[in-house]
């Protein structure tokens, strides 16, 4: 295999391992808004706010891992629900500028009481599973990326499987339908609201321990960093379509590999975000549109 | 009535914030100073121990009895603020110091891509009347860049002189392992300090002293992902590993090169990367690192105030925080012999007197030794500082001495 061929490939395999993350973050802002049709920009922050309590266990009472797990489940679920309360329960419908606007503003709060807590100090996960590369051949693979990657595709399947075959799946949809019908057969929007939050987040503070083994320090501004990959994902994969979030998010992945092998870092974004406008122009409606979810 | 009470409210409390129109620095026993750091956003560890150890100076100070003015004893009050290593913020932070609070002068900034705005907007010629700059005093501790302290007659550092340091650390590293001939390089593309540093430093000091450079690559400062720039570090398998990157960053490359098996014989680090920050975030994937720095508790003076910073302050002393120290008691004692009159219709006047003193300063005393502030008419780095360079080695999780001046001893 010549040597270009095998730099392609090398950088397609990453592109996929990292953008297993990307597609993770993306499905919670897609679900989201698939949902309650409203940006949810604290999202990122909610799963960095996990990431930061799982600490808690790790570093001051020495838990084994699935302490830490759970700790970065149950915190993100905590303050996604403070996240649901402040910005979303009390906003009259049609204001559409006040859940944005209050998210930001709490994506600014969460980051900085972190490093008002921690004094941005770079903390960080062990290596759950090895800090060496495995040997594929002539390829190398993280074995932290394909957990994320094989982490992605089963919180696709049990996603797919809650939304198409509960009770509780059927009222998302019906709510992501039209609230105001779904309220009407019996559905409780809020109740339906409040534990889509519970379900996102707790799939963001999953993630978020995944992908903070693979982080060499952690800091606060990975919050803005993760927000806006959601953003560009969900954009791109289409509003409210899971598997629209999962594609994206692999293609961005692939992209900005290929684009920092080849070109280097500054076009590695650059390409990014032309790929955000190529799709916003050419096909608004994403990779597979608005699905119900 | 009720609007009446509420009105009276909004007033007073406006009036409230404004600065103290009768207020009288001398009579109130306080000298202002202030500092400006990067307090949150990814600089801030290096801000808030700059921050820990300015407020250390200032407690010491005051416990002895504060400053002497005009025969009257005051105390310093120290008005801090956070710029987060942004420039807008900065500019906001230098007009509120300068004319709300009224400092005397200020320390800081933290990050050079903060400095070069903030001094662009101080005055550039000393009695000009058509130069309407603001004439507010910088004496800074961290900015690193080399030539900020250039832009204004009223810009001061005591920060290190890298294209120095990376010098000695080439020629010393050339002298003890001549066998290593080639070099690869890593640097933050969107960090004034990093691209600085490999441009003015490294660049030059590896052309000197004869090393190959193989492979540049460049990532962003909040990066976390490396495994594209390893994977060309590795294939480069150069004998040095420079890297010109800050702790988050680092620390992340590190451990890519560990699982991608990029083995060099020897790791070159930014000067910044020289703190307990380091250590605690990268571990062991940083052991044999070799930095250039200005401080390392290697006297019994050093120690001591690297363990009251911390116990008191949680503060790191570094080549960046240290100087916030040193600063503090260099000022106080320029203005104890210049005689400021410390009133608030005489702070342009009391400003301009001690930013002449500083600039006629000469050699003060600084914790590891003697530092000579370099005055206006220095040819290559005026108002910038000359003071000693000691090689720091990451060894079983610690900064050691790798190299230090022949004449530095305990003291």
């Amino acid at each position: 295999m010549s040597a270009l061929l095998l730099d392609v490939v090398q950088q397609t395999i990453n592109g996929l391992m990292y953008g297993a993350f990307y597609a993770l973050l993306g499905i919670g802002f897609t679900l989201f808004f698939g949902v309650m049709k409203k940006f949810n920009l604290a999202y990122g922050p909610t799963v960095m706010a996990g990431i930061y309590l799982g600490l808690l266990p790790l570093y001051v009472w020495k838990a084994p891992i699935w302490v830490v797990v759970l700790t970065c489940v149950a915190g993100a679920v905590l303050v996604g629900l403070l996240v649901e309360v402040a910005c979303f329960r009390y906003v009259a419908p049609g204001n559409e500028l006040a859940p944005l606007m209050t998210t930001i503003g709490m994506l600014i709060l969460i980051q900085e009481l972190v490093v008002l807590l921690t004094h941005a100090a770079p903390f960080e996960y062990p290596p759950v599973f090895g800090d060496e590369s495995l040997e594929l051949g002539p390829f190398l693979v993280r074995p932290d990326y394909l957990a994320i990657l094989l982490a992605g595709l089963l919180f696709v399947g049990l996603l797919y499987l809650l939304v198409e075959h509960t009770a509780f799946g059927r009222a998302m949809r019906a709510v992501a339908e039209n609230p105001r019908v779904a309220q009407l057969l019996g559905v409780d929007v809020s109740r339906v609201n409040t534990l889509t939050f519970v379900l996102t987040s707790a799939v963001g503070g999953a993630s978020g321990f995944l992908v903070a083994m693979t982080f060499g320090a952690l800091q606060p501004g990975i919050a803005g960093w993760m927000t806006i990959k959601g953003l560009v994902v969900i954009v791109i994969g289409g509003l409210g379509s899971i598997p629209g979030a999962v594609l994206a998010g692999l293609l961005l992945g692939v992209v900005e590999f290929q684009a920092l092998w080849f070109l280097g870092i500054t076009w590695r974004d650059i390409f990014a975000y032309l790929l955000l406008f190529a799709f916003l122009v050419l096909r608004p409606a994403g990779l597979l549109g608005r699905a119900a979810t | 009535m009720k609007r009446l009470a509420v009105g009276a409210v909004v007033v007073a409390s406006a009036l409230a914030l404004l600065p103290g129109a009768g207020a009288a620095f001398q009579e109130e026993g306080t000298l202002r100073i202030g500092g400006m750091w990067a307090l949150s956003g990814p600089a801030a560890y290096i801000g808030s121990s700059s921050r820990g150890l300015a407020q250390l100076a200032v407690d010491e100070i005051n416990e002895a009895g504060g400053v002497s003015i005009q025969g009257k004893r005051v105390k310093l009050q120290l008005y801090a603020y956070d710029d987060a290593c942004k420039a807008e913020e900065g500019l906001t932070v230098v007009r509120r110091l300068a004319d709300s609070d009224r400092v005397l002068f200020s320390l800081g900034p933290t990050c050079s891509s903060v400095a070069e705005p903030v001094f662009g907007i101080l005055q550039k010629r000393l009695d000009d009347p058509a130069d309407t700059g603001l004439q507010f005093l910088f004496f800074t501790d961290t900015a690193i860049k080399f030539g900020l302290a250039r832009i204004s007659p009223w810009a001061f550092r005591n920060v290190g002189n890298e294209p120095e340091m990376f010098d000695l650390t080439f020629k010393l590293v050339r002298e003890r392992h001549p066998e290593l001939r080639t070099a690869a390089v890593a640097y933050e593309s969107d960090f004034a300090h990093s691209v600085s540093t490999w441009k003015g430093a490294v660049e030059p000091a590896l052309k000197k002293y004869g090393y190959q450079v193989l492979e540049v690559v460049e990532w962003r400062f909040e990066d976390t992902e490396f495994g594209a720039q390893t994977t060309k570090l590795r294939k480069a398998n150069a004998d040095l590993l420079v890297m010109l990157t800050h702790t988050f960053s680092t620390c992340g490359a590190v451990k890519e090169f560990k699982r991608q098996r990029v083995r060099s014989k020897l790791m070159i680090g930014i000067t910044s990367a020289a703190s307990t920050e380091t250590m605690v975030g990268c571990g062991q994937a940083v052991e044999g690192m070799i930095i250039p720095t200005n401080f390392a508790a290697v006297t019994p003076r050093a120690r001591a105030l690297a363990e009251k910073a911390w116990a008191r302050y949680k503060a790191d002393s570094n080549l960046h925080s240290v100087p916030a120290y040193e600063n503090i008691y260099a000022i106080k004692s320029i203005v104890e012999k210049v005689g400021i009159r410390n009133e608030p219709g005489t702070l342009l006047q009391d400003r301009r007197k001690v930013r002449d003193a500083l600039a006629r300063l000469g050699t003060f005393q600084g914790v590891l030794g003697p530092i000579k502030m370099n005055g206006d008419d220095d040819p290559v780095k005026p108002r910038d500082v000359d003071k000693a360079v000691i090689l720091v080695q990451a060894r079983n999780a610690q900064w050691t001495v790798w190299w230090q001046p022949p004449e530095m001893g305990k003291k």
